[in-house]
């Protein structure tokens, strides 16, 4: 897949980058599940590197309590549905690359669909269930995961790429209570997302995993990285020994 | 034995800091397991998501030794 004059222009300061491949780029697919706070910063980032087709899925529509962390909206937003805004702004942003939206609510009988046929999948949602599901369905298809996640203070990140690392249900297997609304200022999604999507371009551009069988923690009232390495559990209702 | 409980988010407050913003010092007779340290002070264990001790995770069922210090990591869940 060779690139146009106007993408070498565009993209000049990042071909530049040691180990940089943008033609890779330009010919991976990802899918990304919900674009608020997180989701909408490394959708911002990974349509900017030219990552040639997005799949943006989120059944949301944008509310004035979304205005404080998910900077891609703005007040006339409000009401309207947040992949079809997503994908129009960042298709203004980057004409060069395909961006898909879809406005459905995640499923355990969707999410197959919505996975197949791409090269990694990033998580932007807002609650643990659905991020369980996204984790059977990236063990499932072999499809590399991006998950991040925070909550006031903390904000957490790691890349699943069974069945060479552990998944998200090896960590954390089930539900999880939460707080509702869940506490968060604008920033640390903007953390986190911008993370998730360097996480995200490395993988597209090398297959490394850095944090393969490792959670790297934010704690952003001390400032600190902490990183929490895990392995395997064998009785993994995802990918332990019974599931292979 | 002493040991150290170090709590952010909504646990933070279930655990009663006592030696800093962040962390309770906690006495305890011979080996004990996480869980049963978290029902000695009333904390409940459904508001810990992870537990780490030295950048490892753990589980409900590790015994600390004297001196150390475990992380009970809250639910981190938002978007
Ligand atoms: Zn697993």
């Amino acid at each position: 897949m060779s690139l146009s004059k106007s993408e070498i222009e565009r993209y000049q300061r990042q071909l530049l980058v040691d180990g940089w491949d943008q033609e890779r780029l330009k010919s991976a697919r990802v899918l990304i599940v919900g674009v608020g706070g997180l989701g909408g910063i490394s959708a911002t980032y990974l349509a900017a590197a030219g990552v040639g087709h997005l799949r943006i899925c989120d059944s949301d529509s944008v509310e004035q309590s979304n205005l404080n962390r998910q900077i891609l909206f703005t007040a006339e937003d409000i009401g309207k549905p947040k992949a079809a805004l997503v994908a129009r702004r960042l298709s203004a942003q980057n004409p060069e690359i395909e961006i898909e939206a879809i406005s459905n609510k995640l499923t355990e009988a969707n999410v197959s669909g919505l996975a197949s046929g791409c090269d990694l999948i990033i998580d932007g949602l807002d609650n643990h269930s659905d991020r369980l599901k996204l984790n059977k369905a990236s063990f499932d298809l072999n499809i590399p995961f991006v998950y991040g996640a925070i909550n006031e203070w903390l904000g957490q990140l790691s890349l699943f790429n069974p069945p060479q690392s552990a998944c998200l249900a090896c960590l954390m297997p089930e539900e999880l209570p939460s707080l509702k609304p869940t506490p968060v200022f604008g920033a640390l999604p903007g953390v986190i997302g911008s993370l998730q999507a360097t996480l995200a371009l490395r993988y597209l551009l090398t297959g490394e995993n850095p944090v393969s069988n490792a959670l790297l923690i934010f704690r952003a009232d001390s400032m600190t990285f902490e990183t929490v390495t895990f392995e395997r559990r064998p009785g993994c209702g995802v990918c332990g020994e019974s599931c292979r | 034995m002493i040991i150290y409980l170090r709590a952010g988010g909504q646990l933070r407050e279930k655990l009663k800091p006592d030696v800093d913003h962040y962390t309770r010092k906690v006495e305890i007779d011979g080996e004990k397991t996480i869980a049963e340290i978290l029902k000695d002070i009333s904390v409940d264990s459904a508001f810990v998501a992870l537990i780490h001790v030295d950048g490892k995770l753990k589980d409900l069922s590790f015994k600390p030794s004297d001196g150390q210090t475990i992380t009970l990591q809250p639910p981190v869940s938002g978007g």
